[in-house]
């Protein structure tokens, strides 16, 4: 009986995961990145549900996978850097099917 | 002599009474509610009648002017300039401001219209107006208070709305709900022209009757109303009288007002 009782508590938070994992994957990540007046690139990001994107991987790169810098959005889902001479990209990883990748060229 | 005289004048008084009144609406409006990234915002500042663009109230001033974004306000109403504004009838004075939007998220404007006495109603006039220009999806404080006297609180993001959706929301004042509303519904109905500051001549749609021009409609026990949006463009929600109060020896109605654009699905 109590093996039994485990079971089904072991059960529901298996399906609650579930159903938690699910919804993870119901937003859209959004990110934008703008040129600052110093030089600096700031990128600020975010999720269609309004959940924040503060730990999100960041990584600047050449086109050739080059890495420049690697980072993450901070508390407030910012990350700012320097503008790297070289053509680059931005990579916002915020995991499989939350991956945005913004060209150097596009920001300004 | 008499006798000519009683028609006329009673054709006068039918006209009189059978003259329609139509709703006043403060005006806070910006072409795009829903961006893709940070813009500088044309807005102006106009009360108005939205759907006929006939008489411009001359406005009376702005007690407070100020903008909402990831919980931070910005006061704005140093930015201000006046302007005139020109509907079909007459001009009347009014407001704009160039504003420039910074990062993602929600920018929710509200705005305090300094009181403005109507002489046909001997009554005051505040309309307590909120609008919500969002920048790459991302939604931060459109479902937020914001602190105005009487305020709506929408309960579907105002710029993120497909023609046929239905908008709703809630009548506050002082931050409580404010069951069986009455709200007044208009479409704007002449293209705002922002560089002559003046309605269109043209109007996009023909009302087939009066009731059709500001549409009426109540809020329920728990203060929210629910509207189905049918043509795209920009709608206005005036909630009337939320509140009253003695000013200048007379009734002031402050009125709680809230826009929303509608987009077509192509």
């Amino acid at each position: 009986m109590k093996n039994r009782k485990k079971a089904l508590v072991a059960l529901a938070v298996l399906a609650i995961s579930f159903l938690l994992a699910g919804a993870a994957f119901a937003h859209t990540p959004i990110c934008m990145a703008c040129l600052n007046d110093d030089g600096t690139v700031t990128c600020e990001g975010g999720f269609s549900d309004g959940s924040s994107a503060a730990g999100v991987k960041m990584t600047v790169r050449t086109p050739d996978g080059k890495i420049l810098i690697e980072g993450a959005m901070d508390e407030f889902s910012e990350f700012t850097f320097e503008k790297p001479q070289v053509p680059f990209e931005v990579e916002f990883n915020a995991g499989p099917g939350h991956v945005i990748l913004i060209k150097g060229e596009d920001i300004k | 002599m008499r006798r000519k005289m009683i028609p006329l004048i009673a054709a006068l008084a039918v006209a009189s009474f059978a003259f329609p009144a139509f709703a006043h609406f403060q005006m806070v409006y910006t072409p795009e509610s829903a961006l893709e990234r940070p813009e500088e915002l044309d807005l102006k500042i106009v009360f108005t009648h939205p759907f006929e663009a006939g008489h411009t109230m001359d406005m009376a001033g702005v007690e407070q002017f100020f903008m909402v974004n990831k919980e931070k306000k910005t006061e704005l109403r140093t930015s201000l300039n006046p302007i005139s504004w020109s509907g079909l009838s007459n001009a009347g004075k009014a407001y704009e401001a160039k504003i420039k939007l910074r990062g993602m998220g929600d920018f929710v404007f509200g705005l305090v219209p300094a009181p403005y006495y109507e002489p046909s109603e001997e009554i005051w006039m505040q309309q307590c107006t909120k609008i919500i220009v969002n920048v790459a999806g991302v939604p931060t404080d459109w479902d937020a208070e914001i602190g105005l006297p009487v305020e709506i609180v929408p309960l579907a993001k105002p710029y993120a709305l497909w023609t046929g959706n239905v908008f709703s929301g809630v009548v506050k004042a002082d931050g409580k709900p404010v069951p069986f509303a009455e709200v007044e519904v208009e479409f704007l109905n002449h293209r705002p022209d922002l560089k002559a500051n003046r309605f269109a001549e043209k109007a996009e749609v023909e009302a087939p009757q009066d009731s059709f021009v500001t549409q009426t409609i109540r809020a329920d026990a728990n203060g929210t109303f629910v509207y189905a949006i049918p043509r795209a463009g920009w709608w206005g929600f005036a909630a009337l009288g939320v509140k009253t109060m003695e000013y200048k020896g007379a009734e002031l109605g402050q009125d709680a007002l809230i826009w929303v654009q509608a987009r077509d699905m192509k």
